[in-house]
């Protein structure tokens, strides 16, 4: 993952979700961005999935397994955009 | 219905006779005489601008010329909006409404000549003034009132609190249905005199009961006694130290409204003023429900004509002369009856919201959080545009408020860790605003007004984040800020060590004055600016205003602290050519 990537996804994070009180060195890119870590939520990460295919035309599957899977860490959701961007 | 019609108290009077003084120069009196020609002036303004049965946007800030243009539209068969406050968004607000904007704010017409005064021909079931409710229940709402419901409310205080020709002094706004019956409509309605002059501040207020007692021995013309309209936020900040001595001897009773009063502020207000301290309990809509003297008794009594009862839930519903219909009405208050016909208030029923799709009591999230250790008062709120995130005002001790990025932090995780225990992490609030006191409207309320302004820099990423202000008179204020973390100006400056530039600080400070100090000059220079300290993201720290005002501009000092230090100070001036509107 380039560092410009990794910036991009944590300050489209921060604003998609509107966390006050976090920076972007605040986030551990191997840390979980769900419940511990961050401690995102189920809302969260609908919102997340609106932000991947507004930012990189991703379109992802709500109720499928591997949906977790991509939003485990910044550095799974990296590799997802990086595999599957289309803009 | 009344015995005594409205319009008789203005067409009637003793036109020689005063209907009030200003404090200052000397109390200057103004007769019902110069009230006529007010009336007259406003007409021919009116004449000039609106058609028939038009509703005019009314603020000012000026009793005298408020109570004039209220008479010249109603003699005229209009009918009054009165918006709560003079923000513009508000006044934007209501412009569709109304055909034009009367009194001192932005664009508001202001009459020319006294000219003799016409009179209409009023009738009881008219229209006579839109208010809007404070909005601390949810957005505000307009409130209609007719003739006749002003009336009945009118005579049924001036039998149980007849004014007897005593001096009406205010501290309240008279925007709002308690100011406009109390302060404007009592007075005018049982001919008693006004001071013109509203006392915001105890200072004025304490210059004014001393002013009086010596002014009445020397002139005739001036009563000996006074009657103060005032409310809970004054009343609890009376201060000890100026001179109440003249107090007991002038003031007859003291009035307050908008909220309850604590049972130690009635106290300290008693012993300060040494008058009966009676409280009336109401809303907009319903008009006044009841009243009480806690140094009597803690309950209320309803007010003359007024039914209350409860329904299955304990919430109070009345049936009420001050109401549109006969109908029982709901209010959202519980109560406990108590013997004698009197009750007790138990708070507001459940506040319930639906957040994230779940149905939640906001009010048990509220008590939940005033649980927690360090939090003496806390409410959840729910956000327009945001409805699937909450925010939370929380109200800590002063040794408690978080002032570095890492305290606050710390003390929303363990908040968050403290509601996890009962709630769902969705519903959990994601916007927190710490204050050190509870920040309320000018009537004691946390109105919707106040609450969107603690939220603000959600929308502006230019804003800092506003935890309140306090202004100990016109010329002062104290505004608690927060450095939010996605402010733009941090981005790049610098890239490793961000820190608060000093143009967006100046940028700040000049915008807050502009909004709290009503500083309206044109940015001329700077004087004096130092930095001495940075400003750092997530940072809480004090910004301390001082205007001075002299023939020359607005001189403004401040100085930006926090608990490493001072930040920022310096003076800015400002020219006077800038837009005015005190006519």
């Amino acid at each position: 993952m380039t560092h410009a990537l990794e910036l991009e996804l944590k300050q489209m994070i921060i604003d998609t979700l509107e966390l006050e009180d976090v920076t972007p060195e605040d986030i551990d890119p191997d840390a979980p961005l769900f419940v511990e870590g961050l401690g995102l939520d189920s809302i969260d990460a609908l919102e997340l999935g609106l932000a991947l295919q507004k930012h990189y035309g991703i379109k992802l599957d709500a109720e499928s397994d591997d949906t977790r899977q991509h939003f485990a860490s910044l550095n799974h959701l990296a590799a997802l955009v990086e595999a599957r961007r289309v803009k | 219905m009344t015995d005594t019609w409205l319009p008789d108290a203005w067409r009637n009077a003793s036109l020689a006779a005063p209907m009030g003084w200003y404090l200052a120069p000397d109390w200057q009196a103004v007769t019902w005489q110069t009230l006529h020609g007010r009336i007259g002036a406003w007409q021919a303004l009116l004449d000039s601008h609106g058609g028939p049965e038009s509703c005019w946007l009314l603020y000012s800030s000026d009793l005298l010329d408020f109570t004039a243009a209220l008479i010249a539209i109603w003699e005229r068969g209009d009918h009054a909006l009165l918006p709560g406050d003079e923000q513009p968004d508000t006044l934007t607000a209501l412009d569709a409404q109304t055909c034009a904007r009367l009194g001192n704010v932005e664009r508001g017409l202001l009459p020319g000549h006294p000219r003799p005064p016409l009179w209409g021909n009023i009738s009881r079931r008219q229209l006579a003034v839109s208010l809007y409710t404070s909005g601390s229940t949810g957005t505000p709402q307009r409130i209609d009132k007719s003739f006749a419901q002003l009336g009945a409310e009118l005579d049924t205080h001036a039998r149980l609190w007849p004014l007897q020709g005593q001096l009406i002094i205010s501290q309240v706004s008279h925007q709002h249905i308690y100011g406009l019956l109390f302060a404007v409509l009592r007075p005018l309605f049982e001919r008693s005199p006004m001071m013109l002059t509203t006392c915001r501040y105890p200072e004025m207020l304490s210059t004014a009961l001393q002013q009086l007692a010596s002014a009445s021995e020397k002139r005739t013309d001036i009563p000996g006694g006074a009657v103060l309209i005032s409310a809970p936020p004054p009343l609890e900040r009376l201060p000890d130290h100026l001179d109440w001595t003249s107090a007991p001897a002038t003031l007859h009773r003291v009035h307050s409204s908008g909220a309850p009063l604590s049972a130690s502020a009635s106290r300290h207000a008693h012993r300060l003023l040494g008058a009966p301290i009676q409280e009336i309990y109401g809303s907009s809509e319903t008009g006044g429900i009841g009243w009480r003297d806690q140094q009597d008794d803690s309950a209320w009594h309803p007010l003359p004509g007024v039914e209350i009862r409860t329904d299955d839930e304990g919430c109070l519903c009345l049936r009420s002369p001050f109401l549109p219909s006969q109908d029982w009405h709901y209010q959202a208050d519980r109560i406990q009856a108590t013997p004698g016909g009197r009750f007790r208030l138990l708070g507001r029923a459940d506040r319930i919201a639906k957040v994230g799709g779940k149905r939640l009591s906001l009010t048990a999230m509220d008590r939940s959080l005033g649980n927690h250790p360090q939090v003496t008062q806390a409410r959840t709120v729910t956000l327009p545009e945001r409805d699937h995130r909450l925010g939370a005002i929380v109200k800590l001790t002063s040794d408690r408020l978080p002032w570095q990025r890492h305290a606050r932090q710390a003390l929303i995780e363990s908040l968050r860790t403290h509601l996890a225990g009962s709630y769902p992490s969705t519903v959990i609030p994601r916007y927190w605003r710490f204050v050190g006191h509870w920040p309320t409207d000018t009537q004691g309320k946390l109105s919707s007004a106040v609450i969107t302004r603690l939220f603000r820099d959600l929308d502006d990423a230019r804003l800092p984040r506003w935890l309140g202000a306090s202004s100990p008179d016109d010329d002062h204020c104290d505004i608690d800020l927060e450095v939010p973390e996605r402010l733009t100006y941090l981005r790049g400056h610098f890239a490793d060590n961000p820190v608060v530039p000093g143009v967006a600080i100046i940028q700040w400070v000049v915008d807050l004055a502009r909004e709290f100090l009503a500083v309206t000059g044109r940015f001329q220079r700077l004087e004096r600016i130092r930095f001495a300290l940075s400003l750092l993201p997530g940072e809480r720290a004090r910004l301390s205003l001082d205007v001075a005002t002299t023939t020359t501009g607005e001189r403004l000092s401040f100085t930006l602290s926090g608990q490493r230090g001072q930040h920022a100070s310096g003076k800015i001036v400002f020219a006077p050519e800038g837009r005015r509107h005190d006519g």
